[in-house]
């Protein structure tokens, strides 16, 4: 009774609140404008039938069709509708309900009821949870009947991006309420929380942009490596026919260029290892919102293989029904794809428990603490 | 039987601040207690304590029979805090609703309560309003229905007519009365003290974290308690034998039996004096906070 007497405050208190039914009102304009694209036998409508582009690929019933249709749900929509605009609302809608709670004159008619105090913080938390868990349940409704119905798959996963969200929305929120309850001041909290989110922002994308330089040098060493091999059996092929031939000092300046090279490759991976290990540990133990909104686009992604976010980051062979090379470390065009395709299977592998648990962990944290700073202030 | 009953009571906040100082306080079951004192002298904190709001430094005794901090007691307790704000987005109906429904009051009784206490406290028609429209005085009675909201049998208001016109004083005045007459006890924390002196049963006076005074307004007053007998011409030579005190043309004689005036107005009327007005007096609410309160050093703490 008493946690159905804090929702239903909750509710009321987000109805209002006229941004509530402003982002209400933006994010129906995204899924009307998400409903407005389709596809046909000639290929892809947008606006209802007021644009026509005619495709082969991108047809009435193609995995291609799909594919577009999901991703742009996934990596647009989920990315930076969900993930930050609507957050950045959120954020301002929901950072004055905790300094409001515990405002003097009406914490007091609150904290006198019989009710616990852990029990009213938590419950409070998790209502105000609500005003995320509303807006993205609505969304997700319009999305999965423009999915269900533009390319005829009823997909219920859509629905995970509920948890999802409000998951990485609850990191945020729960820096939000330790601040809100200890300054008292809902403009404080905000702006704290914002900091925090760009520090957040910071550490992840140092993380990835060390990572990215990491797993370039042990692709080039594996290329090194692999080029020495490779020049090696060709000389010792030509040295067996004979030791005069023109192109031995040229394979053996190559075979030392190369492990010049990787001995190079080696120092530097040595060097950055220095700054990524320290990195990926501070982000092992922070919230990891990007990885927590990125596992969508592993539960989303296509069961025809076809890679959405290769298209989105610009590689439109597979779109163009070009063949995908092997990986032959020894040319450089096939390094920056074999980074990409390490680094995008070294995040999609990373356990749920280091993406989601580990933030979990550090946002129990914040709120034990905002918890007990609660339970033990004198109101 | 007392309903509340606390022991030294102590509170100490960081820093250093000794709010409370072996707070000693005992109110009976269906009487009006009042508790008063200068701004600052610690009534807010003391209150505070009994509903959980601060944790006491050190504190023993018991609440409706339960210890002091059992939470499950609150629920037959009512609570008006001092300068109290309800949400803004509610209505009146709903802020009983919410804060019954948070005192574990069902659906059902909520809205017989709700109702019956709107129209008590001169709300009717007001019920579906958003309380941001409401104005102070409205906002208080407001605040009374709600701390009636689970039925209690102890009612603690702090401040109960702060802001509340002299009609609607008297009508809370005539609420408290009834609520005794129910055999509820009433916890006042005023400093309104002709407030306190028309309804309270027994007082207590606080000051800086003490209760100096605590009884009957009767009892802790008797002492002061004395006839002033007013003459015309000159005042007799054994008058200021016979009394406690000659001030001008006034005599004044410390007692509350009638019989010692006695054979001084028989003295006077034998001397020819003309005797003006023979006047029992007892020191009222105000005299006696005066008297507990060093005034010098809580300007601006009575009302």
């Amino acid at each position: 009774m008493q946690f159905k007497a804090l929702l239903i405050d909750a509710y009321r208190q987000l109805s209002a609140a006229k941004l509530f039914w402003v982002t209400v009102g933006i994010s129906a304009l995204v899924v009307v404008s998400f409903g407005s694209i389709s596809f046909n036998t000639e290929g892809i409508s947008i606006g209802f039938g007021a644009y026509q582009i005619e495709s082969e690929q991108l047809r009435e019933g193609s995995p291609w069709a799909r594919g577009l249709y999901i991703g742009i749900f996934s990596s647009l929509l989920v990315n930076i509708w969900l993930a930050w605009i609507a957050t950045i609302l959120a954020l301002i809608s929901t950072c004055s309900i905790f300094p409001e709670f515990v405002h003097s004159g009406s914490i007091e008619l609150t904290i006198s009821k019989p009710i616990g105090r852990l029990k009213l913080f938590f419950s409070k938390y998790l209502v105000s949870l609500l005003f995320v868990i509303m807006q993205v349940a609505i969304f997700c409704t319009g999305i999965f009947f423009c999915v269900g119905f533009r390319i005829g798959e009823w997909n219920p996963m859509i629905f995970a991006a509920i948890p999802v969200v409000a998951t990485f929305f609850s990191y945020l929120f729960a820096i939000c309420v330790l601040i809100g309850i200890v300054t008292r001041s809902g403009i404080t909290a905000l702006l704290i929380t914002g900091v925090f989110w760009m520090l957040l922002w910071t550490i992840q994308t140092s993380e990835t942009i060390l990572n990215r330089f990491v797993t370039q040098q042990i692709v080039d060493i594996e290329r090194f490596d692999e080029g020495i091999i490779t020049a090696t059996e060709e000389l010792d092929k030509i040295k067996s026919v004979s030791s005069e031939d023109i192109r031995i000092s040229k394979l053996e300046k190559r075979i030392e260029s190369f492990q010049d090279n990787s001995e190079e490759a080696a120092e530097l991976l040595a060097e950055l290892n220095m700054w990524h290990t320290p990195t990926s540990w501070v982000l092992a133990l922070s919230p990891k919102t990007a990885q927590t909104i990125g596992l969508l686009d592993r539960w989303l992604s296509d069961p025809d293989g076809f890679d959405i976010a290769a298209i989105m980051s610009g590689d439109m062979r597979e779109f163009e029904g070009e063949e995908l090379e092997e990986f032959d470390p020894t040319t450089r065009n096939a390094r920056e794809r074999e980074t990409m395709r390490r680094m995008r299977d070294d995040y999609e592998n990373r356990p749920l428990f280091y993406v989601i648990g580990t933030s979990l962990l550090f946002e129990g944290f914040i709120l034990g603490l905002a918890s007990w700073y609660f339970c033990r202030k004198d109101f | 039987m007392a309903v509340i009953q606390l022991q030294d009571v102590e509170k100490v906040y960081r820093g250093k601040v000794h709010a409370l100082r072996g707070v000693t306080i005992e109110v009976m079951d269906g009487e009006i207690f009042g508790l008063l004192g200068p701004n600052g002298a610690g009534k807010s904190t003391l209150v505070k304590i009994l509903m959980t709001v601060i944790h006491a430094s050190k504190v023993s005794g018991t609440m409706l029979g339960n210890p002091i901090g059992n939470r499950k007691t609150l629920k037959n307790v009512g609570y008006l805090p001092e300068h109290h704000r309800f949400p803004y987005y509610l209505t009146g109906k709903q802020v009983l609703h919410h804060y019954g429904a948070l005192c574990k009051v069902g659906r059902k009784e909520r809205n017989s309560r709700s109702s019956s206490l709107l129209t008590r406290l001169g709300l009717a028609g007001w019920e579906n309003k958003k309380v941001n429209t409401y104005s102070k005085g409205m906002l208080q009675r407001l605040g009374i229905a709600q701390a009636l909201m689970n039925n209690p049998a102890l009612l603690i208001l702090d401040e109960p007519t702060d802001g509340v016109d002299p009609v609607g004083r008297r009508e809370i005045r005539d609420l408290l009365a009834e609520l005794r007459e129910e055999g509820r006890a009433v916890f006042l924390n005023s400093h309104l003290l002709s407030e306190l002196e028309m309804v309270c049963d027994r007082v207590a006076i606080m000051v800086k974290g003490r209760v100096t005074m605590q009884g009957t307004i009767q009892s802790l007053t008797v002492d002061s308690q004395r006839y002033e007998i007013k003459i015309t011409g000159e005042m007799p030579a054994w008058a200021k034998e016979h009394c406690s005190e000659v001030n001008g043309n006034m005599l004044v004689c410390k007692g509350n039996d009638p019989s010692i005036v006695q054979p001084i107005l028989d003295r006077l009327r034998a001397e020819n004096k003309t005797i003006v007005s023979v006047k029992p007096v007892r020191e009222n609410l105000e005299d006696l906070f005066m008297r507990a309160v060093d005034n010098t050093d809580s300007p601006g703490a009575i009302q």
